[in-house]
């Protein structure tokens, strides 16, 4: 009962409701927007909202999550351009959907596909949170390191990049969450006996740099890029549309929110997941893949917006980003002294049931806004590059300044928004950074609390491992990860097609 | 999962790096050895920590991380190396583009000016320069553009966000102290 009275605070405050609807809003339009995207918007906004209260705050953050994982999905349709990474497999059938001046649909269908899939997506959260809350209350301090360990891999294995890459991103943003003076004894770790970093390095202006001034940056190639307009017929899809495609998208949102469940991974991963499942299982499809095929709009969209709630999932219960934003979103909830984990569900589930609810809302309202005001979008959307990138940089210069007031931290976010660049180019992954920033003092103390607790024994400590199921299936994971990276994998893969292939003639 | 070519392989997302697996581009190899040497760097530093003292040493995780990312960033250089160099790439066209070094110059000389000038004026002087360079439009146009949007962000900074930034040689306080007299003057 009282966590239905929590559920409906956001309906029940026209001030909450309203900052979710503007965050949805201007989600749907941050998401369209190319070189706009969702984890830039709230890294900016933490810097702004970080006076608000907790609510407020929270409730505009998940209207622009919300809103800008579908938003990217029209200028991947109309533009053949994904308005945000969530939408790049969008644009692989929605592009030629609109060719054929079947745009209408394709945004129709989307909008709709969204809206299921992040309705899985958010059912899925309610129901397994406080399941996984009370498991993890058992969770060893060796279990919490193992998972921080097991998320930062995960981005780069199950994304397209190279996972020693994504390693290295991870590992660097663990030392980058190390500088500064240690808090348990004080001694001062990568400073090189400069003052100013004995304070550490503000993971706000980390984060800005890199998801903010570094994709400004890379926006600066694509300046005189125009855009061909496409025609936009009738939206709201068929029922029988929305009915024949129930089970793909059941199923893909099955994939996104799991996904998004996993820590670090969100949904860009699972909609190219999910596009990829939908190619497999779809036997005879209307049209091909590639060539307008509905099931190929219908798959992403669910899998993205279904992973919005599955990210949620370790944020709340762990502590543990699901993705990016989540990731960014645990730092807003550090400003404003809360502690994600299984003791603030416990300790204060009315803020779990809050976003649950402020979630419900984002979802309708982003029906609402993505089956209207279409003509007014593509009049915005076309905003020229050449205004949007200065502003985008003075956005994260006043982001970054206004945390702390302090000058250096704009050089900090120069400094990653640099290197990011760099990053971006030469493939390694930007996600694994934040998650390493975020988890690094999570990781050290609960490093040091195992190996205490085992009197500085690393057989102990192993034996530690195997002897809990928990402990010993996260070790596996984190191994089985690093063997499917290496030639033995392949080799035994081979191997055991060749045996079956034999077995069958 | 299948090996999915989208048009947009540019490294806006982790789900699509901007890098191949089959051909290395230009300037990749020495941004692998900069990533090492700095490994190797920060390995250094974090040996003086506390060296091996303890498993539960200040020291510990640093020295792991460290030693992870030299790790990561040698098998990154070899494997690099191995790779054959894209020919349709070039450093100054596709890496590093004049116009990407400029805007890096740009926001370094913002932070230089920020404090002395103060926000206002560095922020349109940012906009309008950036914007001219980038859209190529007469002085008018870029004039109204970067300083109508530069009142609108201030409007929602200032007041919604309430962010105070360095004010300068603005008397940003006495201005809108003056419009609150104006309007409670009003009112009374």
């Amino acid at each position: 009962m009282e966590s239905l009275y929590d559920f409906l605070t956001v309906f029940a405050q026209p001030q909450l409701l309203l900052l979710v609807a503007v965050g949805t809003f201007a989600g749907v339009y941050v998401g369209a927007i190319p070189g706009l995207s969702v984890t830039m918007a709230v890294s900016i906004l933490i810097s702004f909202t970080f006076s608000w209260d907790v609510y407020p705050a929270i409730s505009l953050m998940i209207g622009i999550y919300m809103g800008g994982v579908y938003g990217g999905s029209r200028t991947a349709i109309l533009l053949n351009i994904p308005g945000a990474p969530s939408a790049i497999a969008t644009a692989l059938d929605g592009y030629p959907m609109a060719k054929r001046g079947e745009a209408g649909t394709a945004i129709g269908v989307t909008t709709v596909m969204s809206f299921i899939g992040g309705f899985i997506g958010i059912g899925v959260l309610a129901l397994a949170a406080p399941l996984v809350s009370d498991f993890a209350l058992r969770f060893q301090p060796r279990d919490y390191m193992l998972l921080a360990v097991l998320g930062i891999l995960l981005v780069g294995s199950l994304s397209q990049g190279s996972l020693v890459k994504g390693i290295f991103a991870g590992a660097l943003g663990i030392a980058v969450g190390a500088v500064g003076r240690d808090p348990l004894t004080f001694a001062e770790r990568f400073t090189f006996d400069f003052r100013i970093l004995e304070g550490g390095i503000s993971f706000i202006a980390v984060m800005i740099g890199m998801f903010g001034v570094s994709e400004a940056l890379l926006q600066l190639h694509h300046v005189n890029k125009d855009a061909v307009r496409q025609k936009i017929s009738r939206v709201i899809p068929s029922l029988a549309t929305v009915k024949k495609h129930l089970p793909l998208s059941l199923q893909t949102s099955t994939i996104g929110v799991t996904i998004g469940a996993l820590p670090g991974t969100g949904g860009d991963i699972a909609a190219l997941m999910a596009y990829d499942h939908a190619k497999r299982v779809t036997k005879n499809p209307d049209r091909e893949f590639g060539d307008g095929a509905m099931e190929g709009l219908v798959a992403p969209e669910t899998a993205n917006n279904a992973a919005v709630g599955g990210a949620f999932i370790p944020m709340m219960t762990l502590g543990i980003p699901g993705d990016a934003v989540t990731a960014i979103m645990i730092g807003a909830l550090f400003i404003h002294g809360l502690n994600p984990g299984p003791m603030l569900m416990i300790d204060q589930p009315d803020m779990f049931w809050f976003i649950v609810g402020a979630l419900v809302a984002a979802n309708f309202f982003m029906l609402f806004f993505g089956l209207t005001g279409i003509r007014l979008f593509t009049k915005i959307v076309e905003m020229p590059r050449a205004v949007l990138i200065p502003l985008i940089l003075l956005l994260s210069i006043v982001g970054a300044y206004a945390v702390n007031n302090s000058i250096t931290d704009v050089y900090w976010m120069l400094g990653f928004g640099v290197f990011g660049y760099f990053m971006r180019h030469y493939g390694y992954p930007l996600g694994p950074v934040i998650l390493g920033v975020i988890l690094s003092r999570l990781l050290d103390d609960n490093w040091r609390r195992a190996i205490i607790s085992e009197r500085e024994d690393l057989g102990r400590f192993f034996e530690g491992v195997f002897s809990s199921p928990l402990s010993a299936v996260l070790l596996l994971a984190v191994i089985l990860i690093f063997v499917s990276q290496t030639p033995v994998w392949a080799w035994a893969k081979a191997r055991l097609s060749r045996s079956t292939k034999g077995a069958e003639e | 999962m299948q090996h999915i070519e989208p048009e947009h392989h540019d490294g806006t997302s982790d789900a699509t790096p901007g890098a191949s697996d089959v051909t290395r581009r230009p300037g990749e190899l020495v941004f692998g050895v900069f990533l090492l040497a700095s490994s190797l760097g920060l390995l250094w530093s974090a040996y003086g920590i506390a060296g091996f003292e303890a498993l539960s040493s200040p020291g510990a995780i640093p020295m792991a991380t460290s030693a992870v990312m030299v790790m990561a960033a040698a098998v990154v250089v070899v494997k690099t190396i191995r790779l054959p160099m894209d020919v349709t790439e070039t450093l100054a066209r596709d890496i590093l583009p004049v116009k990407v070094v400029i805007f890096a110059a740009l926001l370094v000389a913002y932070g230089i000016l920020l404090k002395p000038l103060g926000f206002l004026p560095t922020s349109a002087l940012f906009l309008i320069t950036g914007i001219k360079l980038l859209a190529k439009r007469n002085w008018g146009w870029t004039l109204f553009v970067s300083l109508g949007s530069l009142f609108v962000i201030w409007l929602i900074f200032r007041i919604v966000f309430t962010v105070l930034m360095p004010s300068g040689i603005v008397p940003e306080a006495e201005f809108i102290q003056f419009f609150r007299n104006l309007i409670n003057g009003e009112g009374a």
